[in-house]
């Protein structure tokens, strides 16, 4: 007897079942345009950087950050990420340990639930780039510090994954 | 200030969900089983008086019409009955004797309240559908009719408009909604809000989506109907002006709250993960946290003899403490692995807080709607407690995280 | 406990705090059936996202919550081919008695040493801030546990080696 019919997922028929795409809102802009953004902030932070000024580099970074992977050009989405991602941890590596309580009490309840975001994809991506996970974990403590649980109850929930 | 009542209704159970009669004197609750008990007060303790068993799933919720004096029990076996006190024919004594709900529904039923006027009331399902249930003389039944569109997945709460037509409902799409519930042999054509004017059966007054993609564990009404606000698993509470149109978003540093509700026009208490009931206050301008109506710290320094009476007496606590050091020890397997703890190496096994565990469902207990003086939670580790709402202890915005993240982190 | 460990072990511990959120949640797939929707994965709407805490390549954390029961996976370091064995027996021998932990899954997910499946029941039934502890002092422990294995096992085959070769040292 045929049994193949067994291993046939009924459940995508269902018109009313919610598909992974209907969870968020996409990014509005189109992956071009993001990746056109994302190049020219990481040309700003460097020189926010070479000033110095940390904060403003990570609120220019954690603010609109790309996010969801674009179906129809799923390649340059990945690219604009992980450039955006190798933009941040430029400045969480550039960042003494001692000033990170002080930079993440000055960021904004948005930005710090981007950073919790950024720091989880960093560590899903270990030996990837120049990310250390130790810098990771390290922020980590410090933003759980200021931010709370709550801060990482967003990184689950939110599916505008960045 | 007045203590929190504390009773421990059960051990190790948790309580599910709970409902007051109209003047307090008797309780319905569910033991996280398929049974819905009654207890009745006597002084300072519940005594356990019925047991209405009609279920064979978990019961997931009660309600307790205060002026008809009936209760409306939801399940996870996918029904809901209507329980009315009548006389037995043999005995004579008054019995509690169940309706059979035709729901229509093929999903487990999540949520059930009565209508303000208790002449409709709605169950939320995991079917993607709310039933609106009415009495149909001519069949002797109840009756509903389903709110489908554009649920796309489990309701988890749903809350009543004062106007006994508006229903707000929220879950697990993420979504607070707003439907019109007018059913036309049962009410009166609704006079204008800022919810809308014409609003025939299952028509979609607003639709709010959750700041950061958390499940809506719970909506509500304000006293007066015209705001809406919503509790989500994003640690987020989100008060709605429709006429705004504006939503005050409050982004939390603790864990998710899952229960509100209104003691003012302008105050909500709200409870959750973090097992003590905070209070939020605000107005059309803008809303904040104001403070706990539980206080972790004064707990720890006198060593829980602040509880009220009834089980949660110190020495009912210390057995507890005891009970569940042995009992986790059991479970888990501890003593006779290599490379596992042992259940000596960390002392704490208690909470500061009143609750032990997720604290459930909050309810007005005390007052009129517009000025609730006292609440009624309960949660997970089977304790029910009655707070004074103006008994609460300020926490700052900025000490909240730092204290409850102590607290977590421990 | 060292410098190093602390941050990885306190950042497991908050995000298994966040995580561990539950509440009772009947499918919406199957009727009457109520199931760890994290095994299921039938409705996307209540999964959320999975996160991941690394200290490096060999030692990671897997967390996936869902609304009534999460999934944690711990990939243990192995440095070398005898704790890659030792790892391997150490699981395996508490996987085969994975009722007696309750919390314990019996295989571990693709990638991983050993996974941990709590659910609402759990939670409900146990103080959350206990099982946190625990897993937190299994994760502790059992790289103390692996390499005094390894010494041991060392140590012996010394001896084995010794009391051989004392038969030709005539």
């Amino acid at each position: 007897m045929d049994v193949s019919f067994r291993k046939i997922d009924i459940d995508q028929y269902d018109e009313d079942a919610l598909l992974v795409t209907e969870l968020y809102e996409a990014d509005p802009r189109d992956p071009a345009q993001a990746l056109n953004d994302v190049k020219q902030k990481a040309a700003a932070v460097r020189s926010s950087l070479a000033k110095g000024d940390i904060v403003a580099a990570l609120m220019l970074v954690l603010e609109d950050a790309p996010y969801g992977p674009h179906l129809d050009d799923a390649k340059v989405a990945s690219l604009c990420a992980n450039l955006h991602l190798q933009t941040l941890v430029s400045i969480l590596n550039s960042t003494k340990s001692s000033e990170i309580p002080g930079v993440v009490k000055a960021l904004s309840t948005d930005a710090q639930d981007t950073l919790m975001k950024y720091l989880y994809k960093g560590m899903a991506l270990p030996g990837w780039g120049d990310v250390s996970g130790s810098v990771l974990l390290g922020w980590h403590e410090k933003l759980t510090e200021v931010a709370g649980t709550g801060c990482i109850v967003r990184a689950m929930t939110d599916r505008r994954l960045v | 200030m007045a203590p929190p009542e504390v009773f421990s209704l059960s051990q190790q159970t948790p309580v599910t969900c709970h409902a007051f009669n109209a003047d307090r004197t008797q309780l319905a609750v569910s033991l996280n089983s398929s049974d819905v008990l009654i207890y009745a007060r006597e002084g300072n303790d519940w005594k356990h008086i019925d047991t209405l068993s009609e279920h064979d799933k978990p019961v997931t919720s009660i309600d307790w019409a205060p002026q008809s004096n009936r209760i409306v029990t939801s399940a996870q076996d996918r029904n809901a009955y209507v329980w009315q006190q009548t006389p037995d024919p043999q005995t004579g004594h008054t019995v509690w004797k169940p309706t059979l709900v035709l729901l229509r529904i093929n999903r487990a039923a999540t949520y059930v309240r009565w209508s303000p006027n208790e002449d409709k009331f709605a169950v939320a399902s995991g079917a993607r559908a709310i039933a609106i249930c009415s009495f149909d003389p001519e069949g002797d039944w109840w009756v509903s009719r389903l709110l489908k569109k554009p649920i796309r997945s489990t309701v988890l709460s749903v809350d009543w408009h004062p106007n006994n037509v508006l229903l707000a409902a929220g879950g697990v799409d993420m979504k607070a909604r707003v439907f019109s519930a007018y059913i036309k042999d049962v009410d009166k054509r609704p006079g204008p809000s800022v919810w809308g004017e014409k609003l025939p059966f299952n028509t979609i007054c607003g639709e709010y989506a959750s700041p950061a993609g958390g499940w809506v564990h719970d909506v509500a009404f304000s006293p007066s109907g015209d705001v809406l606000a919503f509790a989500s698993h994003d640690s987020s509470i989100s008060v709605v002006y429709p006429g705004g149109p504006a939503v005050h978003v409050i982004k939390l540093s603790i864990l998710p709250l899952v229960t509100l509700a209104w003691t003012t026009e302008e105050s909500i208490v709200a409870a959750g993960h973090d097992c003590q009931p905070l209070v939020f206050a605000g107005n059309q301008g803008g809303w904040e946290i104001i403070g706990s109506l539980d206080d972790p710290h004064a707990n720890k320094a006198s060593g829980g003899s602040r509880s009220g009476f009834g089980g949660a007496s110190p020495v009912g606590r210390l057995n507890s403490a005891a009970f569940n050091t042995f009992r986790n020890a059991a479970e888990r397997g501890i003593s006779n692995v290599p490379g596992s703890p042992t259940a000596s190496s960390s002392n704490e096994s208690e909470l500061f807080t009143i609750h032990q565990n997720t604290i459930t469902s909050v309810r007005p207990y005390d007052g009129v709607p517009g000025n609730v003086t006292r609440v009624s939670t309960s949660g997970v580790d089977g304790k029910l407690v009655v707070w004074d709402v103006n008994a609460v202890t300020p926490i700052g915005a900025t000490g909240l995280a730092g204290k409850l993240g102590k607290m977590q982190l421990r | 406990m060292s410098n190093v460990l602390r941050p990885y072990l306190s950042a497991v511990r908050s995000t298994l705090t966040a995580a561990l959120t539950l509440e009772d949640f009947s499918s919406q797939v199957v009727e009457r059936h109520n199931k760890p929707e994290v095994e299921v994965g039938a409705s996307k709407e209540v999964l959320l996202n999975p996160l991941i805490i690394s200290r490096n390549e060999n030692e990671r954390v897997l967390i996936e919550p869902s609304i009534n029961s999460i999934r944690l996976s711990i990939k243990i370091k192995q440095a070398d081919e005898i704790e890659r064995i030792l790892c391997h027996k150490f699981t395996r021998f508490m996987m085969q008695r994975a009722e007696s932990f309750i919390v314990l899954r019996r295989k571990p997910v693709k990638g991983y040493d050993i996974s941990f499946l709590i659910t609402n029941h759990q939670t409900d039934t146990m103080l959350k801030h206990k099982i946190v502890d625990f897993i937190i002092q299994f994760m502790e422990e059992v790289d103390k546990e692996i390499s005094e294995m390894k010494l041991s096992l060392n140590a012996r085959a010394r001896v084995v080696a010794e009391s051989y070769l004392a038969a030709f040292n005539v």
